[in-house]
């Protein structure tokens, strides 16, 4: 005689429960489910949430057999599933574009879809069909390496709340229209473009993360802003934009952002910033805005040194700094322009807020050193200041320890550490 | 609510303690506070005014026993302590969960009943993560699943019978041989009847004659078999042959009718191997006598790789996409369920 079994344990417990752990699993997990027993043969047909990848099907290290069996599996897992599907990703680097991937779609949307992430593989970009833009509650849209093409008439996901296309062939006009079209569209997510000159009118877009070659961004409505992540790259084209560009940058980008809380800059960013800064007087303030981060930024071009400066006296509540420096500054080029921190210093401002404070790259040169005395005058509250130098010279390090030992503290609990390799 | 509704219930939401009883009709005093963390007893006690004496006594759902109560109870007061931070709890969550399979199937239920919803995730979590990555053994034996899949269930438990391609194949053509057959017998059909009735007479004459009725008999039925298959063979293959040995054969011809479709497509693959010849050739490769719906798998296994080519040869042209579902059919893989394996059906 064997064991004797105990009652089912779980078999009779809530579908709806049964579905939320069902999610919880790999697909694959959850589709071998159907053949536990009778009860489990359908349970998992139900579940409102498909998420696949290289992993669902068994390894191989013949690529192209790998992405055509994904195909199959996906294909077959929507064949036999019931009822609405809300999330649907495909995350697949050897997913190669094929034909299943339209009637994918649009058995979507036909299917109530509200999330649909598409990331596919390295080969030919997949052209998404017409039949995405009938996914009327379509809610959040991420697509990576595909060609999007809205028609004429598209009227916008009237739902949609998250955007993110990286690597999508669409023209830029179309890209502006759909983040228009989409008014309740709060985070948008654009990378790897090349050349693009973006115009953002969202009304009630509240994360901003931009990667790529843009030649200009301007957010003209954009009035709910609240954290702003920007990464530009440079290209002889823009380099040369921005030579004769006669804007001011920094008003045209954060001029009505007022509710800002969180600025990410990185690569050309300050340098973008940076250009019409001095003719111009800044008109707002950022009460909201604790956390700046600057990234390579280039202590040798005055203007970016204006451009933090601004920023930071623009931010009475302003808690967190973390700046990199350009660390491929000339050597010999260190000829300290003693008249420009004279001029700043007047100004008085200090930085009520401001608790902590990160500076990397530094590579010990005058600016930077006259920067980190700046910060450490005029911050009574600060807590720490970390220095993390780029090891190039020993000579300006040391330079720079002793600078800063010298300098006059306005915070008593101020810690200025610095990181040694 | 009424506002003297209120003023009635608001002197009893005072108490710190409500009254809870348990599956077994037991009842227990809990503080207040930490009940009302669960929004159904927070319900009860708030749009029903229970809970405040023994006599009112909450009843709560049937999953929840004393033992899961106590349970819930304890996680209740851990959490709705305010100060705690993420670290925290999750720690408490990570040892909550701790527990052995049954308690924990049975902790979701009674969570789930008392719309505990946090608590529902976590041990929803905790039991995806003892589900993930294990074999549909493993699971079985964990949780006290019934294995009552047929073993046919087991390695198509995807399809939808109708559904597959395969079978829809498989069903027109049957459904056109069976025609065929059909269309044959109605023109048999008067002088078979005819030719029933007279057969029997000589028969009980020539057994009679010879002294032996039984075993004529039954030497005639194993005859009949025999000649039955063939006859169905030959059907498929030649005219010619048909009429020269219809007479023989005309009182199988009843039988054939009335015969399932099953055993019609077992006599269309057998008549693959038809001996040319004619001799009668005892055929041990099925019984004639138990054709019934079910079919043996093995057998089965046959059919299907003869009706695969049955079908590619009638339809040389068919779609590309059929010609790959049916070719992957035939690859032999192991019993072990696997998501390739869909479409493949027999070790």
């Amino acid at each position: 005689m064997g064991d004797v079994m105990g009652p089912d344990l779980i078999s009779d417990l809530p579908q709806s429960i049964i579905e939320s752990i069902l999610m919880k699993i790999p697909i694959r997990d959850a589709v071998r489910t159907s053949i536990l027993s009778s009860k489990w043969r359908y349970k998992w047909s139900s579940i409102t949430q498909l998420i696949f990848d290289d992993k669902c099907v068994p390894f191989s290290s013949d690529r192209e057999y790998v992405g055509r069996s994904v195909t199959k599996f996906i294909t077959r897992v929507l064949f036999l599933h019931q009822g609405p599907i809300h999330k649907f990703q495909i995350k697949s680097s050897k997913l190669q574009s094929c034909p299943e991937i339209d009637q994918w779609i649009l058995y979507l949307s036909r299917n109530d879809i509200k999330e649909l992430v598409m990331e596919l593989g390295d080969g030919e970009f997949f052209r998404i069909p017409s039949s995405l833009f009938n996914c009327r509650k379509l809610r959040r849209l991420e697509l990576s390496r595909c060609e999007l093409d809205p028609p004429q008439n598209f009227k916008g996901f009237k739902g949609l709340r998250s955007l993110g296309l990286h690597q999508v062939l669409i023209c830029p006009d179309a890209v502006e229209s759909l983040i228009s079209k989409c008014p309740l569209l709060e985070s948008l997510s654009v990378s790897y473009f090349d050349n693009l000159a973006l115009t953002i009118r969202a009304p009630n877009l509240k994360h901003l993360y931009l990667e790529g070659e843009f030649k200009d961004i301007y957010l003209e409505d954009a009035p709910f802003l609240v954290e702003i992540s920007i990464a530009m790259y440079m290209t002889d084209d823009i380099a040369e934009h921005f030579e004769q560009s006669s804007n001011c940058n920094f008003v045209k980008f954060l001029g009505g952002v007022p509710n800002l809380e969180k600025l990410v800059g990185l690569i050309y960013f300050t340098k973008y910033l940076s250009i019409g800064i001095d003719s111009v007087h800044l008109p707002i303030m950022y009460n909201n805005l604790e956390t700046i981060e600057l990234y390579q930024v280039n202590f040798e071009d005055t203007k970016e040194i204006l451009v933090i400066l601004r920023l930071i006296t623009s931010a009475p509540n302003l808690k967190e700094l973390q700046i990199s420096g350009s660390s491929n500054i000339a050597v010999a080029a260190d000829i300290p322009d003693l008249d420009f921190w004279e001029k700043e210093c007047l100004s008085g401002t200090t930085l009520n807020k401001l608790k902590s404070v990160k500076l990397s790259e530094m590579g010990g040169w005058s600016h930077e050193i006259e920067f980190m005395k700046y910060l450490l005058r005029r911050s009574p509250v600060l807590e720490t200041l970390n220095i993390i130098p780029c090891v190039f010279d020993m000579e300006n390090n040391l330079r720079m320890l002793m600078e800063l030992v010298k300098c006059r503290r306005a915070s008593t609990r101020a810690e200025v550490v610095f990181y040694r390799e | 609510m009424s506002e003297i509704d209120m003023a009635v219930i608001k002197p009893e939401m005072m108490k710190p303690y409500v009254w809870l009883q348990t599956s077994d009709d037991s009842i227990q005093q809990v503080e207040q506070e930490i009940a009302m963390f669960c929004p159904l007893i927070c319900q009860e006690i708030i749009q029903k005014g229970l809970g405040s004496s023994k006599n009112c006594a909450i009843c709560l759902p049937q999953q929840v026993s004393p033992t899961m109560l106590s349970l819930i109870l304890d996680y209740c007061r851990f959490h709705q302590v305010p100060g705690r931070s993420n670290k925290e709890r999750k720690a408490y969550d990570e040892k909550f969960v701790r527990i052995d399979t049954e308690r924990l199937c049975e902790l979701t239920s009674a969570a789930d009943s008392l719309q505990l919803k946090p608590l529902v995730d976590l041990t929803s979590r905790a039991l995806a993560r003892i589900i993930e990555g294990k074999s549909p053994e493993e699971i079985r034996d964990i949780f006290h699943l019934p294995d009552d899949l047929t073993e046919e269930e087991k390695l198509e438990p995807l399809r939808n019978i109708t559904a597959d391609p395969r079978i829809r194949l498989l069903n027109r053509l049957y459904a056109k041989k069976r025609k065929e057959l059909k269309e044959r017998e109605r023109l048999k059909n008067i002088e078979v009847e005819e030719e029933l009735v007279d057969e029997r007479s000589v028969d009980d004459l020539l057994s009679f004659i010879n002294g032996n009725s039984g075993e004529s008999k039954g030497v005639k039925t194993s005859k009949n078999k025999k000649k039955n298959r063939r006859k169905k063979e030959q059907q498929k293959h030649s005219l010619k042959e048909e009429a020269s040995e219809l007479n023989k054969k005309e009182v199988n011809g009843h039988d054939i009718r009335h015969r399932s479709s099953e055993a019609e497509r077992i006599s269309e693959t057998s008549c693959l191997h038809y001996a040319e010849d004619g001799t009668i050739t005892p055929k041990v490769e099925f019984d004639d006598g138990d054709i019934d719906d079910e079919i043996d798998p093995a057998l089965k296994e046959k059919i299907d790789r003869e009706v695969e080519d049955f079908a590619r040869r009638l339809n040389s042209d068919w779609p590309e996409r059929m010609q790959e579902l049916l070719s992957s059919g035939q690859e032999r893989k192991t019993m072990h369920f696997t998501t390739d394996g869909f479409l493949r059906r027999h070790a």
